[in-house]
């Protein structure tokens, strides 16, 4: 069955040749059931709203839970049918796997135009009306214009049929130009400033919140002190580079530091990550099973 | 003893041992910890009493809400970076309580979102929790928002909302990145009251500096339990404690066989070793090490492709229907 | 209100942030001009255990094999994964070691990783040297909204996980990337020697989830991330692991002297006793890391300082108001 593996590119029942009457009657066919099925779940009673999505929940997250659970067949080779029905389980899950994947890709795609929706209705906003700032959602709503434009433009030439010739920038046109400068141009900068702002942060913060108020947190700097001189190569080597260091290996800044880091820090860290997975799991089962609700004061 | 594979049926029926060694032991023990969070969830449900320690930082919500209230300023929510999932959900019925208090006492909320789903589910819920409370009329579209997709765009966004509004709280749940220490230093920097809880380990260091109250590590998840008592809710928690329990006990067991056979008995040779899944005598004599412990075979080794290599493979009949990838039209 | 402090101890607590801004700037900027002036400052080093491991499993992949290479990076953080990347391009190319390029982060990283492998081939061709070309040597799989499913997929099979993927052939428009050099005849995860992942976002615990076990994974990740991913380094879920700057410089040292090598700056390692790990001789001049690794010192003395004039401050005031 291939309702939901359509692996390869055989012909099957959800495809069609290229160009074909079949194809696009496929097409239209399933716009019109999915357009009739999407009206039908707005139109849906409040009270059975909740069941609706219960059910959607639970099939949507049982596939990867049969998935994770099902005995997965090994050394499988393209074009090797199951040995038994066990492994055709097997074989189908894994085939579905990216169908169920694209399924999330394009309902994200989709909530994409939501949210710029979202950003346009704002600020396109404050724009007519004149409101406080009005300055920076013009400059936004402008940014965003020229990024499509030039995005697009560029992305049509590099996808026709002599798009390899752009590989090389001495065929570049206008748009090109004007896409790089826009990405890496001002994009990709404007993200290394906002990222290196945070040097300036972690310096002020450092300064302002690590004082040594209590014996743990004179323990705790202590061991940020060593881990910052480990860092600094020089550093490490100088402390290291005497007889009595070279002599006591497990005294040098490097032994020092991954003592900490081994002994310390990892397991704290797993003690905490084992805390927050089990927590993602009991959240997750929840939903699953649709115990979760919002609370009612 | 070696485990002689063959010798039994399910090895002859489906051609060696891929079926039986392809890490049943993590599929087991998760399932043993999701019986014991239904479990929990029953036992709650049916009236027990089951007791939650005290959480600051969660006991700070109201003073925060009641603060921003007395300044007439903004609280300020995001809840992370990441898609749609547990993560999110959790931060947003944290932000639902907040938006309770907030509706209650009319105070202006900015819901920031950096996932397009994010935001629909967000808009719709905080919506929700306006008419619940009989106050739809408070509720301002504009209140949940979408910045951006991209991180620095988006730190960049929420950062220049906080210094132009000046918001007088903030609530940063869930899972963030780089843009933690921006966020709450910008805060800081206007004198909001910060409650802050990233379920990235690595950035709750840069929450502790700046923010006046973090949530650490599963105390993120415990908070919706700790905030309405619901006994679905406090029964999963406490059945993750037994969960936790379990897996320290796990840990213990494994330190304690290691030393058991490593420790006394150094110099030891071993006879069987585990490699690729199977166990098999050694080939070369060798002393005992930490990999021949018994609760190291169990978690070890039962990697699915990885022993693919050394077993026979099955020998499958062709498909007809097969088409290679890219040999199609 | 109280009447503001102005003792000494009082000021050295509350230093004006524009002030420790400043200094900042000077500190990380100046190491950098300078280093740039005087051609590379060379600093006396020790790689680091998982930067050793990540080396060696690198050199022991054949030559003429692919390798995947998942890039989830952008610009904001090319001070440690820019320099990280450039490192592992250096070593895969010198070594003839094919590699397919995609990203499950960001959809940005692709491009800038193909900046990227155009600046080290320019390098290349400038030196002299054979240039990478795309499609023979290296194909772009581009960018993969769903992370989760995208590396689930590549667990399960390499041929469906990328099926449909498109690059440019020289002369030939786009074509099926299964038809290129890099990939014709690979269609499980097993065929493939290693995944490589440079990352400063957090698909290195999704691909800890799906892959570990089925592929040997090496890491590069940024500094921040260190810690965390630490964790799977010790647990032997990774090969090697490459952290932030001080990696970056490691494996830059590492390149030039090789393993338990000759010379006075020799790398020597117990673990790899006996073990003839070469140099990487591509001639292509000191890297990033060697570049930025001055200016990390700078900045982390300024740190310890700041630290210290604050602790201090407060000692002050502890003081004063005792007596």
């Amino acid at each position: 069955m291939d309702l939901l593996a359509q692996a390869g590119a055989g012909l099957n029942f959800w495809n069609a040749p290229s160009g074909s009457a079949e194809l696009i009657i496929k097409i239209v066919l399933a716009l019109v059931l999915s357009g009739a099925f999407f009206f039908g779940l707005i139109a849906a009673p409040a009270n059975l709203r909740r069941p609706i999505v219960g059910v959607f929940t639970f099939l949507a997250g049982l596939f990867y839970v049969t998935y994770w659970l099902w005995p997965s067949a090994i050394a499988r080779d393209p074009g090797q049918a199951p040995l038994n029905p066990v492994e055709g389980v097997a074989f189908w899950l894994e085939d579905a796997l990216p169908q169920v994947a694209n399924f999330s890709n394009i309902l994200t795609a989709f909530l994409l135009g939501l949210g710029v929706y979202s950003v346009a209705r704002i600020h396109v906003g404050k724009l007519v009306k004149r409101q406080r700032d009005w300055e920076f959602s013009l400059v936004l709503i402008a940014s965003m214009l020229l990024m499509i434009l030039f995005g697009y433009w560029n992305w049509f030439n590099r996808h026709s049929p002599t798009g390899g010739l752009l590989e090389d920038p001495a065929n570049w046109h206008f748009q090109q130009f004007a896409s790089d400068m826009l990405f890496d141009g001002l994009l990709q900068q404007m993200d290394a400033a906002m990222f290196s702002m945070i040097a300036f942060y972690i310096l002020s913060a450092a300064y302002r919140a690590f004082r040594i108020r209590s014996v743990e947190a004179t323990i705790l700097l202590a061991a940020a002190l060593i881990v910052m001189l480990s860092l600094m190569g020089a550093v490490a080597y100088k402390w290291g580079n005497n007889s009595f260091i070279q002599t006591h290996p497990n005294l040098s800044l490097e032994a020092i530091a991954g003592w900490l880091s081994d002994n310390v820090q990892t397991p704290s860290i797993r003690g905490i990550d084992f805390g927050v997975g089990i927590g993602s799991l009991a959240m997750g089962l929840r939903i699953w099973l649709n115990l979760e609700r919002q609370e009612a004061s | 003893m070696p485990f002689d594979l063959g010798s039994l049926p399910m090895a002859q029926i489906y051609e060696g041992a891929q079926y039986l060694d392809t890490g049943w032991f993590s599929r087991v023990f998760t399932l043993v910890l999701v019986a014991f969070v239904l479990l929990n969830i029953k036992r709650a449900k049916s009236g027990k009493d089951l007791y939650i320690r005290r959480i600051a930082g969660l006991n700070a919500i109201d003073e925060a809400v009641g603060r921003a209230t007395e300044m007439g300023r903004p609280v300020l929510m995001v809840p992370g970076l990441s898609g749609m999932n547990a993560i999110v959900v959790q931060a947003l019925n944290i932000f639902v309580y907040v938006t309770r208090l907030c509706a209650r006492f009319a105070n202006p909320i900015l819901v920031c979102c950096a996932d397009a789903a994010v935001y629909t589910v967000a808009q719709e819920m905080i919506r929700d929790t306006y008419q619940q409370e009989g106050a739809i009329e408070r509720y301002d579209t504009d209140s949940v928002r979408f910045i951006s997709d991209r991180q620095f765009a988006f730190a960049a966004g929420v950062s220049g909302l906080i210094q132009r509004e000046q918001a007088a709280a903030t609530f940063f749940m869930g899972a963030f990145y780089a843009e933690s220490l921006i966020f709450a230093e910008t805060a800081n920097s206007t004198g909001a009251i910060q409650i802050a809880s990233s379920t990235e380990t690595t950035q709750t260091p840069f929450f502790i500096a700046a923010c006046d109250y973090v949530l650490i590590g599963d105390e993120f998840y415990a908070a919706s339990a700790y905030l309405t008592r619901q006994p679905i809710l406090v029964g999963s928690l406490v059945g993750q404690d037994w969960s936790k329990i379990l897996i320290a006990a796990t840990a213990l067991a494994g330190a304690l066989n290691v030393t058991a056979i490593v420790g006394p008995f150094t110099g030891a040779q071993a006879t069987f070793e585990k490699t690729a899944g199977v166990i098999a005598p050694v080939k070369a004599p060798r002393a005992v090490a930490p990999s021949d412990a018994f609760m190291q075979h169990l978690l070890q080794g039962q990697g699915g492709a990885m022993i693919s290599k050394t077993l026979t493979k099955p020998q499958r009949p062709k498909d007809p229907d097969y088409h290679p990838v890219g040999g199609g039209s | 209100m109280a009447t503001p402090d102005s003792s000494i101890g009082a000021k050295l607590q509350s230093l004006p942030r524009t002030l420790l801004y400043l200094i900042l700037l000077l500190a990380t900027s100046l190491p950098l001009i300078y280093g740039e002036l005087a051609g590379g400052v060379s600093v006396p080093n020790q790689p680091l255990g998982a930067a050793v491991d990540f080396y060696a499993a690198l050199m022991k992949i054949p030559p003429g094999k692919t390798v995947l290479l998942e890039t989830d990076w952008t610009n904001s953080t090319r001070g440690e994964n820019g320099g990280e990347f450039d490192a592992i391009l250096r070593i895969l190319m010198a070594r003839g070691i094919k590699f397919a390029v995609f990203s499950t982060a960001d959809p940005q990283a692709p491009q800038v990783a193909m900046d990227d492998i155009a600046t080290i081939n320019a390098l290349r061709v400038q030196k002299g040297q054979k240039a990478y070309v795309r499609w023979t040597d290296w194909v772009n799989l581009g960018y993969f909204p769903n992370s989760e499913g995208t590396l689930n997929a590549l667990a399960g099979n390499l041929a469906t996980a990328f099926n449909g993927k498109k690059d440019v052939k020289p002369g030939g428009g786009l074509v099926d990337v299964f038809e290129s050099p890099v990939l014709k005849g690979y269609t499980k995860l097993t065929d493939i020697p290693a995944v490589i992942l440079v990352t400063a976002s957090a698909t290195s615990t999704v691909m800890i989830e799906r892959l570990s076990g089925k592929v040997p994974l090496d890491f590069m990740v940024t500094g921040v991330m260190g810690p965390e991913t630490q964790v799977y380094y010790s647990s032997k879920q990774l090969e090697g692991l490459v952290i932030g700057l001080k990696g970056v410089y490691d494996l830059e040292t590492l390149m030039k002297q090789g393993l338990n090598g000759q010379g006075p700056d020799a790398v020597p390692s117990q673990k790899y006793a006996g073990l003839d790990v070469p140099p990487v001789n591509d001639n292509l001049g000191t890297g990033k890391g060697s570049a930025y690794y001055p200016t990390l010192h700078f900045a982390l003395a300024l740190l310890i300082l700041a630290v210290i004039v604050g602790n201090v401050g407060m000692l002050l005031t502890r003081k004063r108001t005792a007596q």
